[in-house]
């Protein structure tokens, strides 16, 4: 998978796996925290990105050994924590120039 | 609301179903406990929302990977050999389209010829009022009637398709079925 633009959804989904594995009800509940309750994901709208993005490698599945029930679980993968640097450095660059812009036009 | 989400779920294309349908009840069992429990006491505004949000990204979700499965599937690139069958697998009948094309054309010449045949005859009648209105209003009227006619006759297609898709129909054999041992 290239790395285009990442949707606020899906870069929120990616950013929560950052520091450690998931499963998808704690993904869910770290994005509204992320995002301060602005981004309320349905799990419809959760597991078509996850499905994408385990589609793409940026992320990988696999049951977490500690549940009793078998839960399946996602974390980054290699891939996927490189492109989402670059995600960064774009979004980076992008403020960078949105303040510039701003800050010359007076607004 | 659990059975109903879980009926939802049969919306999604039946692998997707397999791989995701479990984990999606139980994300969603999980979600709905926990706006029960926040919500106490607030009324029902809140959980309708939740509701109508967990439906509507079900109803979206289950769009996008039914027509993620057509484009990917095999069935749409090459030709069919039993074309005007309902079969499990996608067979969208690629002769509709070019049939719709030649009786929309033929529609239109006949339409066209009629008219110059109309327009040749004299016209011997001073007591009834021109028609000449009829020119302008009628190949409009027919072409509309006829897109009408195959909207209409493609979105039937399209629901019976989904509802074969979705497997609803094998729910009245699995509850008729003797259970196996």
């Amino acid at each position: 998978m290239d790395a285009p633009p990442l949707t606020e959804p899906v870069l929120l989904i990616l950013l929560s796996l950052v520091g450690q594995p998931r499963h998808g009800y704690s993904i869910l509940k770290d994005v509204e925290e992320m995002s301060d309750g602005r981004v309320t994901l349905s799990t419809g709208t959760l597991y078509g990105a996850l499905r994408r993005l385990l589609e793409g490698g940026w992320i990988e599945r696999f049951e977490e050994e500690d549940s009793s029930r078998g839960r399946q679980a996602y974390r980054l993968t290699p891939a996927g924590r490189r492109n989402l640097q670059l995600e960064a450095g774009r979004l980076k660059h992008l403020a960078r120039i949105a303040n510039l812009r701003v800050a010359r036009k007076g607004i | 609301m659990l059975s109903l989400y879980r009926c939802l779920l049969y919306l999604y294309p039946a692998a997707y179903r397999y791989e995701y349908g479990e984990e999606m009840a139980g994300v969603f069992r999980a979600a709905l406990s926990d706006i029960q429990s926040e919500t106490w006491g607030k009324g029902l505004l809140p959980q309708a929302v939740f509701l109508l949000r967990e439906f509507a990204g079900l109803f979206h979700g289950a769009l996008a990977e039914r027509l993620r499965a057509i484009a990917t599937s095999h069935s749409w690139l090459s030709i069919p050999s039993r074309r005007f069958t309902m079969h499990s697998e996608f067979r969208f009948p690629k002769a509709t389209p070019v049939l719709m094309a030649v009786i929309l054309a033929g529609v239109i010449l006949t339409i066209e010829k009629a008219t110059a045949i109309q327009d040749s005859l004299p016209y011997s009648n001073p007591q009834l009022p021109p028609i000449h209105a009829e020119h302008f209003t009628f190949f409009p009227a027919m072409a509309v009637i006829f897109l009408s006619a195959y909207t209409v006759a493609v979105i039937g297609w399209a629901v019976l398709f989904a509802l074969r898709r979705s497997g609803v129909h094998r729910l009245s054999e699995m509850s008729a079925a003797p259970p196996q041992n």
